[in-house]
């Protein structure tokens, strides 16, 4: 039998992209096999080399383990394209490629001579996807941002927050982390057109336009029932009690009871109090008026029912009548609550993600040496492929790392040729 | 309501639904659906891009059907908008998986199939003969996606998960919320919606591969926790490089674990978002502060110095940063957010409006690129506005394909048009109780 091939193996991309979206898309096809070079500036470099966090707390464009992440198995070139040779640099390169993607504001591309068009000049297979936050067209295609905005505009600051508080969103660039999977998607069904028929193609992507589709069921109620959804805290419009309670540990634990069976288990799980057992909380549309109540108990009991971790002895206490009593850790009332069947979970801290027991298992992050950064965490993807599962080659690039195998290898430049770029400042 | 003006999309009452879409990217491959809220979305994401997709539900319908909320309120079987919303474009069948004769039905249907899309707890799947091993005896070409809170196997592998717990135990949610509070969850389901969209493109790559590999099929197992644990953004860095635990930042941002500046501002008509203290911090800080000055707004801001310290970045004092929040706090509130987005906008600053539903289906970008697509229900007489293409593919385009099926809508047809039935033999599975 056979090798079997990586699914993008022989593939080359060329990696215009910057921030989060257009990198995570290309790092797909790079922890997949494809042969993806970035190509960057020194003159301009991509604004997450400037971000932290930085080992040492050291800034530089080689230190950013924010960039680095969503680098992983990428090759790194660095063009001017403000250099009289830029243009042509890139587009030889492009020559050289199958895939394009690029995350620019609209029109930038263009302004390099390094469009669509241009680029797929006399050929017919060069697959293309640009990912600016609000597509090509339209009077908002020129604005700025980034995801930490774009969820404003997509209705996830609405949708997460207090009910009578502001609509806060989530901490993070929410969306970078949503649409490019989308993306991917799409690019990668392009492509799988492109196996098949030879034909390559041209992707419009707006990340606006694909974050709307994660809102689930509000653009309908909307649309159908004239009712605007609106953020909930942590309630559910079809499950109580659903919340998170606080531990003496500081940790917060999610408890979701969607059907009357799990409701069951629960109660079980708390020893049926005497107030879960009320004629109110009989069905779950009488316990959904009721979750104030339901909220205030539990959030007794998941305090009462936890330690603080230095005080192991508190583990077991005698109890009022001479009966032992337990104190869990939070994740210990996680596993007591699941071990009743009922859908709990610990509110996990990146600390937390790193000691993980199923993501160590999972082995989600990989441990990749970088020149100057060292031995750092990179994610994987969330799935596992059977056969040709993901592989992370390598560490993020340095900026400008691959040039010189890059241009002499690839693009078959001499040596002459190259000194002479690299003394002109065209790799800058 | 808005609605009526965007019903360009007229459709017959007789359109065969769904509607064809032979020119899409997939059209060709076909996609078994045995999902619940884990996979769904995954399904019609594929049947958008040209694949067949085929719901199997089980004789009663399935259990997803009753997920709120409803049309009009009104609880039924044709009225559940989740229903509408993650299973549209699709064909429909009923099928009895704990029957064996279903069992066998599956395993010929998946013979001539290409993905299935299944969510079982892990080590269940054996029940209902969608387990790996028995789909690839039936057709070794066959990729598996199985979606499941934690994945196939390891230690949480069995403990039971809904969106709020697989937020939480991902990593994600402790990054959102504020101190006062606590931990907060998207109410619109992200762990749902996070697996759904890592579920199909795991399938891709998995298509791909087969492509390249003579029509190897594989297993593709997903875990809704790590996919909440890849957008915790730089969480996880920040962790591995500078021990130190981001959380929930409130109406702030957050970078690398340190609290950096306000993000979230209150205009006089709801919200608005913006980066780097609304522009004012950076190389093009003078507009904005030249535009507050206009306005009478810009306090101090206007004075030289503070110019040059904001333009330069030169760091802030704790009380300068408070300053300077505040001076845009002031402002904001004097002024409708779609103006002040627009203005500032101008002059090179990211701000965006915080929209609701009803906004964002009235957004002038979303209509300029004549986003919406208006879906026609003949069997309620009406037309609904749904989100349209989420990418815009020049040669292979994406297409709604109509609403979502009936409990059963095309038994007959599939097993006729898939197995070669005929009337007779569906007609005896149905009495069986098999269909």
């Amino acid at each position: 039998m056979t090798a079997l091939k990586k699914p993008f193996e022989g593939m080359r991309v060329a990696d215009f992209s910057w921030v989060g979206v257009g990198p995570t898309v290309a790092k797909y096809l790079a922890d997949h096999g494809a042969e993806v070079i970035r190509i960057e500036s020194n003159t301009y470099p991509e604004a997450l080399r400037r971000v932290g966090p930085f080992p040492n707390d050291t800034p530089g464009v080689d230190n950013s383990g924010y960039y680095a992440n969503f680098n992983s198995s990428k090759y790194g070139v660095s063009i001017n394209l403000k250099h009289p040779e830029g243009t042509s640099l890139a587009r030889e390169l492009v020559s050289h490629c199958d895939v394009v993607t690029e995350s620019y504001t609209p029109g930038t591309m263009a302004r390099f001579g390094i469009s669509y068009e241009e680029l797929s000049e006399g050929r017919d297979d060069l697959v293309m996807i640009s990912m600016p936050l609000y597509g090509q067209t339209g009077p908002w295609a020129e604005y700025a941002g980034f995801g930490h905005i774009l969820q404003a505009a997509s209705g996830y600051n609405h949708l997460t927050g207090w009910p009578d508080g502001p609509p806060i969103g989530t901490g993070v660039a929410y969306t970078d982390f949503l649409v490019p999977h989308i993306a991917t998607i799409a690019l990668v069904a392009g492509l799988d057109y492109r196996r098949r028929t030879g034909k390559g193609q041209y992707i419009d992507f707006s990340q606006y336009e694909a974050a709307v589709h994660g809102l689930g069921t509000a653009i309908l109620e909307w649309t159908a029932n004239g009712r605007e959804m609106m953020r909930m805290g942590n309630r559910d419009p079809e499950a109580a009690p659903h919340g998170c309670y606080q531990c003496k540990d500081g940790r917060w634990i999610a408890i979701a009871c969607f059907t009357e069976d799990e409701w069951t288990r629960l109660k079980a799980a708390l020893g049926r109090p005497d107030w879960c057992d009320l004629e109110r909380m009989r069905r779950k549309w009488q316990r959904l008026n009721e979750q104030k109540e339901i909220d205030r108990h539990l959030s007794n009991w998941t305090w009462e029912m936890t330690r603080k971790p230095e005080d192991p002895e508190e583990a077991e206490i005698e109890g009022v009548e001479g009966v032992r009593i337990r104190k869990y850790a939070s994740h210990e009332l996680m596993q007591y609550l699941q071990s009743y069947g009922v859908p709990a979970g610990v509110v996990q801290t990146a600390e937390d993600m790193h000691n993980d027991p199923q993501m160590k298992h999972r082995g989600h992050y990989w441990k990749l040496e970088h020149p100057t950064m060292g031995l750092r965490t990179y994610d994987g993807p969330s799935f596992r492929l059977s056969a040709t599962p993901a592989e992370l080659t390598k560490a993020a690039p340095l900026l400008g790392e691959d040039n010189e195998r890059v241009f002499k290898e690839i693009l078959g430049m001499s040596d002459e040729r190259f000194v002479e770029l690299l003394a002109d400042g065209a790799f800058e | 309501m808005a609605r009526n003006q965007y019903n360009t999309l007229q459709m017959s009452n007789e359109a065969r639904l769904p509607l064809p879409h032979p020119d899409g990217p997939l059209a060709g491959y076909r996609v078994l659906d045995f999902a619940d809220e884990k996979g769904q979305l995954c399904a019609r994401v594929l049947g958008e891009l040209g694949a067949d997709v085929i719901k199997v539900e089980p004789r009663g319908g399935h259990p997803t059907r009753e997920n709120g909320p409803f049309f009009r309120d009104e609880l039924g079987p044709l009225t559940s908008l989740y229903w509408w919303a993650m299973n549209a474009g699709k064909r429909s069948i009923t099928c009895e998986l704990r029957l064996e004769q279903g069992r066998e039905l599956v395993r010929k249907l998946v013979a001539a199939s290409d993905i299935v899309i299944e969510t079982c707890e892990p080590g269940t799947a054996r029940d209902f003969g969608l387990d790996y091993e028995t789909l690839r005896e039936a057709n070794p070409g066959i990729i598996v996606v199985s979606i499941t809170p934690f994945g196939q196997t390891g230690p949480y592998a069995k403990l039971k998960a809904t969106d709020i717990v697989a937020s939480a135990m991902g990593g994600h949610m402790h990054l959102n919320g504020d101190d006062e509070n606590g931990p907060v969850r998207t109410t619109v389901p992200q762990a749902y919606a996070q697996a759904n969209f890592h579920g199909a493109t795991g399938a891709m790559i998995a298509l791909y591969a087969r492509g390249v590999n003579n029509g190897m099929g594989q297993h593709v197992d997903v875990s809704m926790q790590e996919a909440m644990a890849n957008a915790m953004d730089h969480a996880q860095q920040t962790w591995d490089i500078r021990h130190k635990n981001s959380r929930g930042p409130g109406i702030y941002r957050e970078r690398a674990g340190e609290r950096i500046s306000r993000y979230l501002y209150e205009a006089a008509d709801g919200w608005i978002t913006t980066l780097a203290n609304g522009g004012i911090s950076g190389p093009r800080g003078n507009g904005i502060i030249d535009w507050l000055e206009q306005h009478g707004a810009a306090r101090d801001l206007a004075h030289d110095n503070w110019r040059l310290k904001l333009t330069t970045l030169e760091p802030l004092t704790p009380e300068e940063q408070a300053y300077v929040e505040e001076t845009l706090e002031l402002f904001c509130r004097q002024h409708p957010k779609d103006w002040l987005v627009a203005e500032a906008q101008a002059r090179g600053g990211g701000w965006a409006p915080v929209y609701s539903p009803r906004e964002i289906v009235e957004a002038e970008q979303l209509k300029a690129r004549d986003y919406w697509v208006s879906v026609h229900h003949e069997d309620l007489g009406e037309s609904f506005i749904y989100p349209g293409a989420p990418f815009k593919l020049s040669r292979t385009p994406w297409k709604q394909r109509g609403r979502a099926p009936h409990v059963g809508e095309h038994t007959t047809e599939v097993f006729d048009e898939l197995l070669g039935m005929g009337e007779a033999e569906v007609k005896r599975l149905r009495t069986r109780m098999v269909i």
